[in-house]
């Protein structure tokens, strides 16, 4: 019977994360979500080992000491030329091996969207159980349970697998970010892996998204229907002035005024920030289920009775396009 | 060519009510195909040439025909429901097992498998890629173009940080994103007189599956406790008549 699970039940063990790396520009770095799920994992780990995989070439060298300081004792780095470049079917493949060989407990990954598409790909080669996008996690005797919202952040459900390896996949911004701990040493392991019949990747274009990526910054200025256009010029000082970036609600994106890499909620991006100023946006579940891990929210709107003081720690009944405006000045 | 859509029936989430306790009044919610299968449905429905067909699945209970109601409309050629006591309480894991088992049976020779990117109820986004694995076919989530070429495809993918265009053979599994919010969602092409159509329905035993490989029992995971979302905020409300005292007043917030 346990045969159908691929790993032993009484030897799994441990925790084991897909290190992402990213490339910004300035060269790669280890993916803020990658560490946040290390921090994690360092404060409910009793014991247990931490396994890291990275997929690259010599040019991850350098990220080694940072790995190893966030709780990491052996990385495994599926290494080849080619490894660098992201191609799901080949990563879910080394994984799905490397997870075999170590027989960890518990499984993690970002919710990014490269997470998102590596965990069930690597879930379906071991037969193994997953959770999507989780927003809290709590060890208990080699048992995970995963909590993630559902039906739109109404509701937080409590999730287990039922057999080893247990597998989530986290999001971004959720956990605070670790310091680095340790000598930063722990030893490396070399895995080769054949890419054969390789996806065909005719091109690729990177987007520079560092100055608009809302799902990392930690003060939106959020802005929706209720306010004027000439609001967004307002609002984009302000969110400079305290160091944040101007996100929006659907109803923004759809009247064009604003792109959709800069929409909170179900169809746009899970946001969580440390402040979310909320100007003249009503709140439809879709939008409160992409600020249910905001740290505070304070709402702006005419309308006392609009769905987001629902959730708000503050709300302020006035209009958004004067006080928006007023902020500005005094900031 | 064969394209399969596999689609899925969500509750109308914009006329979704919560009650006093913040718990989903779901009951009189009218239920309609989910906007991102709608997507998948208008890719395939493009990418159609003569003599293509276009087959729609979907599990679900019996009212899940009106999904494909909605799709035949939109212009699929055949509709299959899933459906099954045995199939109910399905994780990730149970529902891509039941619809590789219709896949391999019904329609070994589609050349593309197209899915929406995720659904707008459960929003996991899971189930194309673990499809995927589970067939070892190779997987294009995120697409937001797809275009013919020969007897493949031309895909074009937005990881958000990377657009990525790539050749996808025949067979992929296919994730749509919705990539204009503006787009209208598709017309309806024909009239379908539902009483000259037939939903074939197949069950488990059709599928060839045995009970501990779908629904709750063939499931990886169990929902083992769910809490109402309780807010501890404080919730005070401020009166903003006054802009200037309104705007000293949240950067005091800050």
């Amino acid at each position: 019977m346990l045969e159908r699970y691929r790993l032993s039940v009484d030897r799994s063990d441990g925790f084991l994360v897909w290190i992402e790396i990213v490339d910004d520009g300035d060269g790669k770095r280890i993916s803020d979500c990658s560490k946040e799920i290390l921090g994690k994992v360092m404060s409910m780990n009793d014991g247990s080992r931490v396994w890291g995989v990275v997929f690259g070439f010599t040019e991850l060298k350098p990220l080694y000491g940072e790995i190893f300081s966030y709780g990491v004792e052996t990385l495994y780095e599926v290494h080849g030329k080619e490894m660098s470049v992201y191609r799901p079917e080949v990563y879910a493949s080394a994984l799905a091996q490397i997870i075999i060989r170590t027989e960890p407990a518990v499984v993690l990954m970002g919710a990014t969207p490269r997470g998102r598409e590596l965990a069930p790909r690597t879930a379906a080669i071991l037969d193994a159980g997953l959770t999507a996008d989780c927003t809290d996690l709590k060890m208990s005797d080699r048992i995970l349970s995963m909590v993630r919202p559902a039906f739109g952040g109404n509701l937080l459900a409590t999730i287990q697998c039922t057999a080893f390896p247990q597998m989530a996949t986290v999001r971004p911004g959720v956990f605070p970010m670790p310091e680095p701990e340790g000598d930063g040493k722990g030893t490396v392991i070399y895995w080769q892996e054949d890419i054969c019949n390789p996806k065909d990747i005719l091109s690729s274009e990177r987007l520079d998204t560092a100055a608009d990526d809302i799902s990392s910054a930690k003060i939106l200025v959020s802005l929706g229907a209720g306010v004027k256009r000439s609001s967004i010029a307002v609002a984009e000082s302000v969110a400079r002035k305290l160091g944040g970036s101007v996100s929006c609600s659907r109803r923004l994106v759809e009247k064009g005024w604003m792109p959709q890499s800069r929409q909170v909620g179900q169809s746009g991006k899970n946001v969580a920030p440390d402040v979310y100023l909320a100007f003249g946006i009503s709140g439809s579940v879709q939008h409160l289920a992409g600020i249910s891990s905001a740290k505070r929210i304070i709402s702006i709107n005419t309308d006392p009775n609009a769905r987001i003081g629902e959730v708000a720690d503050e709300i302020v009944i006035g209009d958004a396009d004067s006080i928006l405006e007023e902020l500005d000045r005094i900031l | 060519m064969r394209f399969v859509v596999a689609v899925k029936q969500v509750p109308d989430t914009t006329l979704i009510k919560v009650d006093a306790d913040g718990n989903l009044i779901r009951g009189g919610v009218p239920s309609i195909l989910d906007p991102y299968s709608e997507h998948a449905m208008e890719a395939a429905v493009h990418l159609k040439g003569d003599g293509d067909t276009i087959t729609a699945v979907t599990m679900g209970p019996e009212q899940a025909s009106s999904a494909l109601l909605r799709c035949l409309e939109i212009g699929v050629d055949e509709a299959f429901l899933l459906s099954d006591m045995d199939f109910a309480g399905a994780d990730v894991h149970a529902t891509c097992r039941t619809l590789k088992a219709f896949l391999d049976r019904f329609v070994p020779d589609a050349s593309l498998i197209i899915l929406g990117k995720q659904a707008s109820d459960g929003d996991t986004g899971q189930v194309p890629a673990e499809l995927a694995g589970m067939m070892d076919r190779q997987q294009f989530c995120y697409s937001v173009k797809i275009t013919r070429e020969g007897s493949s495809f031309i895909v074009t993918q937005d990881y958000g940080d990377e657009i990525r265009t790539s050749a996808a053979p025949e067979g992929s599994v296919i994730s749509v994103s919705e990539c204009d919010a503006n787009r209208r969602l598709p017309s309806i092409r024909r009239f379908i007189d539902v009483s000259s159509v037939r939903i074939k329905k197949l069950g488990r035993e059709d599928l060839m599956l045995g009970t501990f490989s779908c629904g709750a029992r063939g499931s990886r995971t169990k929902i083992i406790g769910t809490d109402t979302v309780r807010s501890e905020r404080s919730g005070r409300v401020t009166d903003g008549s006054d802009p200037a005292a309104a705007a000293n007043f949240i950067r005091g917030l800050l």
